[in-house]
């Protein structure tokens, strides 16, 4: 099996090798785009386990949660519009078995109107059930509320004033979890999976007026901006885009879909290196044999 | 009257929010002041997406009306509008069907036709990096040399295969990369680029608090 699989991923080399070589010959962007889809596709058929290592970013968020007391509050938002579900739903896949297995009591918001409380509610349902976790007394969706910032900052004051109900209209007076939660002095942690500047102000109003630890995960081209707010201690940890989320999954020993991503993530950004490398030496030495050719 | 009633608004609304963020209400003059505020935040807002909705449906309604270039899209843009909107404004206690919950017809347009095709459309841009990074990604003078370079370690850093890879050159080279790359000249840069827009920022909201910026009024 393991010979057969080497013999697979060196044909997939060679084939990415062959696809660019045309490409560089033809002219023609279509090699590269059928290298891409081979790279992307075939390691989800042909899946190939990697050895994950932990970055202190990662490590970090994953200990304050498991420091938390089991049956703390957490609230976990759901910021990310469907687009990029390929990154961010695994962070919240992780979040959830370790706030689950931890028996925290999970409050789900979004500031995104687009599907935000869909995505909310069908993944939170889905890992309640793996959970045996009830809704009402386990777990509440709070759903959508228009404008994010007064949305943050009223909830300081009064949760029930902003979300007068939950997602599915029931007043929270009703649902029992909520009974004692009055706002962010109530809840011990806040989790915001996002994929857009919304963290910003998870930082400069939830963490610097009210004073709660705020962990994030975000899309990799965001992770580089939040690197200063963890080292000013503004923010607890951070899973950085699909490495961070299997990251996330190999610490709680639940590898899934981050980890079975990180294989046609690994061979595409080799195969885009590889080929920068090719086009420059091609670009150089033309470039070379120009110059030569004018002295 | 047209212009001052705005302004007086929006410094009004800007100095309770000043004045919140440095007293506690509770125990201040400040009272429910700071939430009444927010509440009617909520409540404009609310009402700047009814404007945008219907912005969006006069605009597209008369170039199908026009028969103009494109009309199609658009009525294809005005039937996603009602078709997403109509059912998840019904309330669910008519049928399950409405309402936004599981098993809506809102539900269901948004995960199997909208959350699709969203995906879908972000997933193209990995082709298109590759294509735009083999042809225009070229070390033309040093400073271009530089980001190349650094590209190519973060690119690296950021997967298992190439950790293993830098492992392979240096054991210590992936968290040399995390505390002198990402920790080091990029986090100095973020730095100074949020402080910089944070202060951009206040200025603004000094600008509109004191009636100087009325560009929010169309002016």
């Amino acid at each position: 099996m393991t010979i057969l699989l080497v013999f697979a991923y060196i044909l997939l080399i060679l084939i990415g090798a062959f696809l660019l070589y045309m490409a560089f010959k033809t002219d023609d962007r279509r090699y590269i785009y059928a290298a891409v889809a081979f790279y992307v596709i075939f390691p989800v058929i042909v899946t190939l386990k990697l050895p994950i290592t932990t970055s202190p970013e990662v490590k970090q968020l994953y200990d304050a949660v498991e420091a938390l007391p089991d049956s703390s509050t957490v609230m976990l938002t759901f910021d990310y519009y469907p687009s990029t579900l390929a990154e961010t739903e695994p962070m919240s896949h992780a979040a959830l078995h370790h706030l689950f297995r931890k028996d925290c009591k999970v409050i789900t918001m979004t500031t995104i109107p687009l599907g935000g409380p869909s995505i909310a509610e069908r993944v939170t349902r889905k890992l309640a059930e793996e959970y045996n976790k009830v809704y009402g007394i386990d777990f509440v969706n709070l759903g959508y509320k228009a404008n994010y910032v007064a949305v943050l900052k009223g909830m300081g004051t009064s949760i029930e004033t902003i979300y007068p109900t939950d997602n599915s209209g029931t007043r929270l007076s009703e649902i029992p979890m909520m009974e004692n939660i009055e706002n962010y002095s109530d809840i011990d942690f806040i989790f915001v999976v996002a994929d857009n500047s919304i963290v910003d102000y998870w930082i400069s109003i939830v963490n610097a007026q009210y004073n709660n630890p705020v962990g994030t995960g975000v899309t990799a081209v965001m992770a580089p901006r939040y690197f200063a707010y963890i080292s000013s201690g503004q923010m607890t940890g951070m899973l950085g885009g699909m490495k961070g989320a299997a990251e996330y999954e190999t610490l709680l020993n639940k590898p899934a879909a981050a980890n079975m991503g990180m294989t046609s993530q690994s061979l595409v950004h080799l195969f885009i290196i590889f080929s920068v490398i090719a086009g420059n030496i091609i670009f150089l030495t033309s470039k070379k044999g120009r110059d030569g050719k004018r002295t | 009257m047209k212009t001052t009633v705005p302004v007086i608004a929006a410094f009004l609304s800007g100095f309770v929010m000043l004045l919140a963020f440095f007293f506690n209400p509770e125990t201040s003059f400040l009272g429910r002041l700071e939430p009444e505020v927010l509440s009617w935040v909520t409540i404009v807002g609310g009402f700047t997406l009814l404007l945008g909705v219907v912005s969006i449906i006069r605009v597209n309604y008369s170039s199908v009306k026009r028969k103009s270039s494109g009309w199609g899209y658009k009525l294809a843009t005005l039937v996603s509008i009602f078709a997403m909107a109509i059912p998840a404004i019904f309330p669910v206690r008519w049928s399950s069907l409405f309402g936004t919950g599981t098993g809506s017809i809102y539900d269901w347009l948004f995960n199997y036709i909208d959350s699709p095709m969203m995906s879908t459309m972000f997933a193209m841009l990995a082709f298109y990096i590759a294509s735009a990074a083999f042809r225009a990604f070229r070390a033309r003078n040093a400073e271009a040399t530089l980001l190349l370079i650094t590209a190519t370690l973060v690119m690296l850093w950021r997967v298992p295969m190439g950790e293993a890879l830098l492992q392979g050159i240096h054991g210590n080279l992936p968290n040399l990369i995390n505390t002198y790359i990402m920790n080091g000249a990029n986090m100095a840069v973020q730095r100074g680029i949020i402080i910089g827009a944070a202060l951009g920022a206040a200025a603004m909201s000094l600008r509109i608090m004191l009636g100087i910026e009325r560009t929010y009024m169309g002016k």
